[in-house]
């Protein structure tokens, strides 16, 4: 009998599963070992951590506490700021986009919507019109901004049924997921002047609000193949005992969708909690959050506090993991319906 | 029977409250759902999404001065456009020219060779007029990629953000999807342990990116990290990632693959789980090999799914800002410079007309790329 | 009684440029089981979806009880569904099932529990209010959908398909409820189905439609003995009518080697015209005094007779009925003999039946 013959029906041969624990565990090392040096560091005294590199805790170096003490009680006020707005920050857009972002994929699962190509088409070029007349021209904006509505509102009755031309409910869907494909550099910079025109930068609510905005196009994909999948006599079945729209949304539809809500709302929380470049935008000092206190760490002259960067890393994986693991089994038999059938 | 009835009556008459109790609030929300529905997510995309996007548009042909109490707008036409293609900004967006090299020569006319004979087999298998307009984007685009490559590095000359960000894009998420796929493979198997080996593997896509930036500067410090002794041993001490260009380069995709293989690998793990057992079975009996039962059987059936999920990854990957950012600063020179940095670093110059314009350029090159792979990948290969 | 009268009147359903309900005129009478029968894709279905408002109906008019309802709202019309794939709720409880129509109308806990209650004794399912759908077997999930039906007491039950993901076994003791369970309630009912024996075991009336047309509506024995359409003729018996297919010349029909006169029919020579009968209505006897002559392909022993397939004159299969202890080999020249009184004559062109009365 070969090193590659099965040993029993259904399993798998002694050498095919050597190679393959030797490759599993190969790749789990790669993936551990920056998190345990992430981890080690942050116990490391500074000269331990310039002197060069020391491996194993109470044999190689002696832990010290200082990174944390640094982090947890010397800075206590930066940090528990930062946690605060962060975790506020990614509870509050992953709820707004989840809600949002599921209700209208929803819709597009469910009623047909036929909006007219002219109407967009003027809606943008009456949008486009605005903003270069105020910010080209120096027309106040409010006036640009009222005068493109009305030429809008009277171009749409104007023209009326003459342009028949409809898009359906796969362009809408195709419409919402493409915004992902905006890199965010794109729109940053008039998301910036429009916060900044209201007084919002450096607040929660404009991160909040534009978290919400950059996740949504992956609740809407994600969710609208879950939504797909559900038996459409459900929805009707209730609909004949009198149930609204609403109802049926609340009684049936997000019951069934659980799995697919779950690994939805951990995916965009995750990407919430880790976004760095918008937050370093749109916050200065109130509004800011862990990923800035991570390049915080880069104290410029001083060099890098390796130390207390890695204690902050640290300190942003444990909710997720917590996170993760609640919602584990979810995972991939949400995101998979999703992905099936793209 | 009769009692039966009439009982039933009266328990309706009892149970169902009259209809008119419905206030009028519920029935105009009721009458209005589809609209409630959907407009929220509508008008959050124009206000956020689609207003900037616009107003992007209009400030990548102006020039935009900061004053006392706000800014100067002028209209420069495509002034910025110019500037990042045959300008002053040429060698950042596009690369150095200069003479090509024999080389260079060589892979430029291959490409051209292969993108004729792609024409030309499209034209033979029967074309349609919208199908031409649609594929001119992608001839277009692999012409101008290749001839910059041509002209840039293979002879022996720094190229720009476009083929950077390329290059993070196709040799990254190639291998991301290789290794993601082989562990996603593996880890089907019937093998104990799998669960652990599952939310193992997940754990990079918890950290955030900048995180792992950082982290992997500590990596690879030659004198401080971990693999330090490596180094010294191997006579590269003095050695630097930040110094040559296509070390950084690789530095970069390391960790960009280190963050996204176990997205990679959770979709691909559960699309492998997914593949019927019968199949498999029914091959088996066939006297199929392992290799056989994969290529014929395994892969056709995680085809849309690794297609979904490629398609995902390449988008995100045109956005990568933050590991060049913190890793390298785009050094050395521009060489591991993004196109998001680029105009990142534009917009920290306070040049918001050059930022907003690189910004376009990176989103019409993704667009024509995604799109490209969707229509020629995804529908064509996956879908008949 | 709150049976209402239902009154379709020239009911459209366009799907962009499918027409898959054409001009339907259907009454059905307050407290009548009518069967609404077609094969898959003619159009019953849409008809009931539209009935229930959850299609919307492009064409036409619909009165319920003397309402006009053809745009009311699904939820004020007064009607329960039951879905071929049952549609219970996977994450409810089958109390919860139940009493979900009476929780949307705002009823009283106490009230939902009473109601509940007496909906599953109806249907026997006491002992099963706190289970989950899948923990029932396909019988049982049916029961819950019936109770979930009748605990509103509407005015109309829709039933599409309801007893098609039953084993057969099952399907035939489901159906006797049913129509007891119709009966006693006196509610007024349509029920979509593919299946003729429910249709004839079922209903009062029958209507059967094809392409979105409404074929023949009439009592199950009117369109089993007097069909008014080849189609008809086709679609209703198991197994179903068999026909053969000939020209007409002088006052007969041409079949194979022998002339079928054509009883009392006016037709033009040389038209097509086809001949149907019914398994029953036939026996097998000696070639020579036949009405016409085929060749034995298969007997089939079921038990209380034997099934015969012919094959005819133009290759058509045929099924006669006969003695269980008939002995006929496979390949064996026979004469079919056809009760004169149990022929009929179709257009082979059109379908249309042909009467003696009428004109050919």
């Amino acid at each position: 009998m070969s090193l590659f013959t099965p040993r029993r029906i259904g399993q798998m041969s002694l050498g095919g599963s050597l190679i393959t624990y030797a490759l599993l565990l190969a790749w789990a090392a790669f993936v551990i070992f920056p998190i345990y040096w992430l981890v080690i560091t942050s116990f490391k005294s500074i000269s331990d951590v310039n002197a060069g590199p020391v491996y194993l805790p109470f044999i190689d170096f002696q832990p010290s506490l200082h990174a944390w003490k640094d982090l947890l009680i010397e800075d206590w006020d930066d940090t528990r700021r930062a946690y605060v707005n962060s975790i506020i920050i990614a509870l509050c857009s992953t709820a707004l986009s989840v809600l949002v972002g599921s209700m209208a994929a929803y819709a597009l699962v469910r009623v047909t919507y036929a909006p007219r190509f002219s109407t967009i088409l003027l809606f943008v070029l009456s949008l486009g019109g605005a903003l270069a007349a105020s910010l080209a021209y120096g027309v106040d904006w409010r006036l640009a901004g009222a005068v493109a509505v009305a030429i809008f509102v009277l171009a749409v009755r104007g023209l009326g049924n003459r342009f028949a031309a409809t898009l359906g409910n796969g362009d809408i869907l195709f419409w919402m997921i493409s915004q992902r494909i905006l890199a965010p550099v794109v729109v940053v910079v008039p998301i910036y002047m429009m916060f900044q025109s209201v007084g919002l930068l450096d607040t929660r609510t404009a991160i909040i609000v534009t978290y919400a905005v950059i996740n949504l196009p992956i609740v809407v994909w994600l969710m609208f193949d879950f939504f797909n999948s559900i038996p459409r006599d459900l929805e009707e079945s209730a609909q004949l005992d009198g149930a609204t729209m609403f109802t049926v949304f609340r009684e049936v539809v997000l019951p069934l969708s659980k799995p697919g809500l779950a690994a939805t709302t951990l995916l965009v929380m995750i990407l919430a909690w880790n976004e760095y470049l918008l937050a370093l935008f749109l916050s200065t000092a109130d509004a800011q959050t862990m990923p800035i206190l991570v390049a915080a760490m880069n104290a410029g002259e001083r060099g890098i506090l390796w130390w207390t960067m890695s204690a902050v890393i640290v300190v942003m994986i444990l909710p997720v993991l917590v996170l993760a693991i609640v919602l584990q089994r979810f995972i991939s038999k949400g995101i998979l319906v999703g992905a099936v059938k793209g | 029977m009769s009692d039966l009835t009439s009982e039933s009556a009266a328990r309706r008459d009892a149970v169902l409250p009259s209809r008119s109790r419905g206030d009028r609030l519920n029935e105009w929300l009721d009458r209005n759902s589809r609209h409630i529905f959907l407009w929220p997510a509508v008008l959050l995309i124009l206000v956020f999404s689609i207003f900037p996007l616009v107003a992007s548009a209009v400030i990548a042909f102006a020039r935009i001065r900061l004053q006392a109490g706000g800014y100067r707008v002028r209209f420069v036409g495509w002034q910025n456009f110019e500037k990042q293609i045959f300008g002053s900004e040429q060698f950042h967006f596009l690369g150095t020219f200069g003479a090509v090299s024999i080389l260079g020569w060589a892979f430029g006319l291959a490409v051209t060779a292969w993108v004729i004979w792609w024409i030309v087999s499209y034209l033979r298998s029967g074309w349609t007029l919208i199908g031409t307009i649609g594929r001119l984007f992608p001839w277009g685009l692999v012409l101008l990629l290749g001839w910059l490559l041509a002209v840039t590095t293979l002879s022996g000359r720094p190229f720009g953000t476009l083929l950077t960000t390329y290059f993070y894009v196709l040799v990254g998420c190639g291998i991301q999807f290789l290794i993601g796929m082989g562990l996603a493979f593996l880890c089907s198997r019937a093998i104990r342990g799998r669960n652990i080996f599952r939310v193992l593997f997940f754990l990079p896509l918890m950290i955030t990116p900048i995180g792992i930036g950082y982290t992997f500067r500590m990596m690879a410090d030659t004198s401080k990290g971990p693999f330090a002794p490596v180094w010294q041993w191997a006579g590269l001490g003095d050695f630097s990632w930040a110094t040559d260009p296509w070390a950084a380069r690789m530095f970069i995709i390391i960790a960009d693959s280190w963050q996204w293989i176990p997205f990679v690998f959770i979709m691909l793990l559960a699309a492998f789980e997914n593949v019927p057992r019968d199949f498999n079975e029914a091959a088996q009996m066939d006297g199929a090999s392992e290799w056989q039962i994969f290529r014929e059987i395994t892969w056709p059936q995680i085809l849309p799914v690794a297609a979904t999920v490629m398609l995902i990854r390449v988008i995100e990957a045109f956005k990568i800002v933050d590991l060049p950012n913190i890793m390298t600063s785009g050094g050395p020179g521009i060489a591991t410079e993004s196109m998001s940095l680029h105009a990142l670093f534009a917009w920290r110059s306070l040049d918001l007309g050059q930022a907003s314009a690189v910004a376009y350029l990176l989103l019409a090159v993704t667009v024509i790329t995604c799109v490209s792979f969707f229509n020629l990948v995804v529908l064509k290969r996956v879908r008949t | 009684m709150d049976a209402k009268r239902i009154e379709i009147r020239g009911m459209d359903k366009h799907y962009g440029a499918f027409h898959a309900v054409k001009d339907l005129n259907l009454t059905v009478e307050p407290g009548e089981f009518l069967v609404l029968l077609g094969p898959s894709g003619c159009g019953k279905s849409t008809a009931l979806r539209m009935i229930a408002g959850l299609e919307e109906i492009t064409g036409g008019e619909l009165i319920l009880g003397g309402r006009d309802v053809t745009h009311v709202l699904p939820k004020y019309r007064d009607i329960a569904m039951v879905f071929q794939s049952y549609a219970l709720y996977p994450h409810k409880t089958v109390a919860e099932n139940i009493g979900f129509p009476l929780k949307i109308a705002g009823a009283s806990v106490a009230d939902q529990k009473a109601a509940v209650l007496d909906a599953a004794s109806q249907v026997h399912l006491e002992q099963l209010l706190d289970r989950y759908p899948r923990e029932l077997s396909g019988g049982q999930r049916q029961r819950v959908a019936l109770a979930r039906a009748i605990i509103r007491r509407p005015a109309v039950f829709l039933m599409d398909e309801p007893l098609s993901n039953l084993d057969a076994k099952l399907r035939g003791a489901m159906r006797a409820e049913l129509k007891r369970m119709q009966k006693d309630l006196g509610v007024t009912t349509i029920y979509v189905t593919h299946d003729q024996i429910e249709a004839m075991t079922l209903a009062h009336r029958v209507a059967i439609m094809r392409d979105g047309v409404l074929q023949q509506l009439g009592t199950p024995k009117e369109v089993y003995r007097d069909p008014a359409n080849i189609f008809v003729a086709g679609f209703m018996g198991s197994p179903p009518m068999n026909f053969v297919t000939g020209r007409s010349t002088r006052q007969s029909i041409r079949i194979g080697d022998h002339d079928v006169p054509l009883a009392g029919l006016s037709v033009r020579d040389g038209r097509e015209i086809s001949v149907g009968f019914r398994p029953e209505d036939a026996a097998l006897c000696d070639p020579a005094e036949a009405t016409l002559t085929a060749e034995v392909f298969i007997a089939e022993m079921t038990g209380d007779e034997t099934l015969v397939t012919l094959v005819g004159p133009h290759d058509e299969h045929l099924i006669v009925r006969a003695d269980p202890d008939l002995q006929i080999d496979d390949g064996e020249r026979v004469g079919i003999r056809v009760d004169p009184d149990r022929r009929y004559y179709f257009d082979a062109e059109t379908g249309a039946r042909l009467r003696p009365d009428g004109t050919g």
